[in-house]
């Protein structure tokens, strides 16, 4: 894969777009939902996401609240749909592996709060990761 | 043998099928496009914060400049947050003429949108006689609000100026000359063999897609979003019997035509509009107050949201404005450009998205 001629330094700009009052109020939603600290997922979204996502990412989260993981209740504790396809985080991979561990720890009998407690902490890691 | 070379295209921030500067950078393995990243801020307005302390005198004005394309729906859905915030009523007469000059607007973005594809995909003639088409519309737009472009013509409690007998019977005789030409290039559209092959099943987005990125407007409309129409839920145009247009294909065949078919319905509600023009004022007239209000109104793109906050003078002390195409670019450049199978289909896709980074870079 040959390079563009010229890149910018989008940083800043991207900063700016997440601490925009509407913008700022979702990452702090999203923050509290993964379990993390604001900051740590500003990082995370500049550097996973371009301009235009970051621009509608307010959009997103709103209608991941409304349409997301509706069927499954493991899966909605999980984000699972909510940040592989509406505020895409996470691989789609990633999270299934995530999914599958976590509703076979429930499936042996480990109690669901300690296994949705673990599945958060893996989603919380692949963000970062 | 043909070889066949992976490379990073970037398209823009000067292009010539862009009306205006923006960068994507295109991932691509031959001619397959992998991944789209879009680059904003070559030109931000800050217009938000500018907005901010001021009296709403001056932001209405400000409002309108946020998109030259569609500046008489940011006027509208302003002036109406402003309205909601103060408790401001309109009078029938007024709410009317705001339909009829919301619709020319509308009438003029979609054509100006439809020129931009026929331009893109090379069909000069029909991007040509649509702009021709255009100057009709816009001549009407300056007979009864006195300008073509930021019109200011509505104000909290009414409208600046009323429509005259004879300026109602020129815009409807009008109305005919632009409602024939308009079905003789739909017809141009609908049948051009090449058209078909660089529109019909090029640039898909599905229903599923639309709803996670939010897309709104005619973009949503042509991947079959129901209910995305925010004048169904406005009382004018509930009183006019306002119906939603919906397509299902969701290529930019889909979109194109959507927005011809909404020609036609702004042409039939600005008839009906002035068949059944109540009398009376057109200015209520009204105090702007402190408040807090979200309004949402159907610009061309889609929904356009305001969020005001004022204080008892009715300055604006805190302003947020959501336009639409921050989601339709957004969907555009990771729903419907991704897997496209031709580098060359970037451009058309991404301009049948009727993409305004005016709007974006607010």
């Amino acid at each position: 894969m040959t390079g563009y001629l010229y890149e910018k330094d989008l940083r800043q700009m991207k900063y700016t777009i997440l601490t925009s009052t509407r913008h700022d109020e979702a990452v702090r939603a999203i923050a509290r939902r993964i379990g993390m600290t604001d900051a740590k997922l500003r990082m995370a979204m500049i550097r996973r996401f371009d301009m235009s996502l970051l621009e509608n990412l307010e959009s997103r989260w709103e209608m991941g609240q409304q349409y997301a993981d509706r069927d499954d209740p493991v899966a909605a504790e999980l984000g699972c749909e909510l940040f592989t396809r509406f505020v895409p985080l996470v691989d789609t991979e990633t999270m299934q592996s995530i999914y599958t561990e976590t509703t076979a720890m429930i499936g042996n009998g480990s109690p669901r709060v300690e296994a949705l407690a673990r599945g958060k902490e893996q989603v919380r890691e692949a963000v970062l990761s | 043998m043909k070889k066949t070379v992976d490379v990073s295209i970037p398209l823009g921030p000067v292009h010539p099928c862009w009306k205006e500067p923006v960068r994507l950078k295109c991932e691509t393995a031959g001619e397959r496009v992998l991944r789209v990243e879009v680059e904003l801020g070559y030109m931000k307005k800050g217009i938000e914060r500018i907005m901010r302390g001021r009296p709403w005198q001056e932001v209405m004005f400000l409002a309108e400049r946020v998109c030259g394309i569609c500046s008489v729906i940011h006027n509208m859905v302003f002036i109406e947050a402003m309205e909601k915030i103060s408790d401001i009523a309109v009078p029938p007469r007024a709410a009317y003429l705001r339909v009829i000059v919301n619709e020319l607007d509308r009438m003029a973005s979609h054509i100006l949108a439809n020129f931009s594809y026929c331009y893109t995909i090379e069909h000069e003639t029909l991007a040509m006689y649509l702009l021709n088409t255009r100057e009709t519309v816009l001549d009407n737009l300056e007979r009864i609000t006195g300008s073509r472009i930021n019109t200011a013509y509505m104000i909290p409690g009414g409208v600046r100026f009323d429509l005259l007998p004879e300026d109602a019977a020129a815009m409807l005789a009008d109305l005919v000359k632009v409602e024939d030409e308009m079905k003789r290039h739909v017809r141009i559209f609908e049948t051009g063999p090449l058209i078909a092959l660089r529109s019909r099943g090029i640039g898909v987005m599905s229903r599923e897609e639309a709803i996670e990125a939010h897309t709104v407007g005619p973009t949503a409309r042509a991947s079959g979003v129901p209910d995305s129409d925010l004048r169904l839920r406005h009382p004018t145009y509930r009183a006019l019997g306002f119906e939603q247009i919906t397509r299902t294909e969701g290529d930019n065949f889909a979109r194109v035509m959507v927005r011809f078919q909404e020609v036609f319905q702004s042409i039939d509600l600005i008839r009906k509009c002035i068949e059944t023009l109540p009398d009376g004022p057109i200015r209520g007239g009204g105090l702007c107050r402190a408040g807090e209000a979200t309004y949402s109104g159907e610009a061309p793109r889609g929904e356009l949201t305001y969020s005001i906050k004022t204080d008892e003078y009715g300055r604006v002390l805190d302003i947020a404005i959501r336009t639409p195409s921050i989601m339709n670019i957004e969907a555009c450049a990771h729903s419907m450009i991704r897997d496209a199978t031709s580098i060359a289909d970037v451009t058309s896709t991404f301009i049948s998205s009727d993409p305004c980074i005016a709007c974006n870079e607010r």
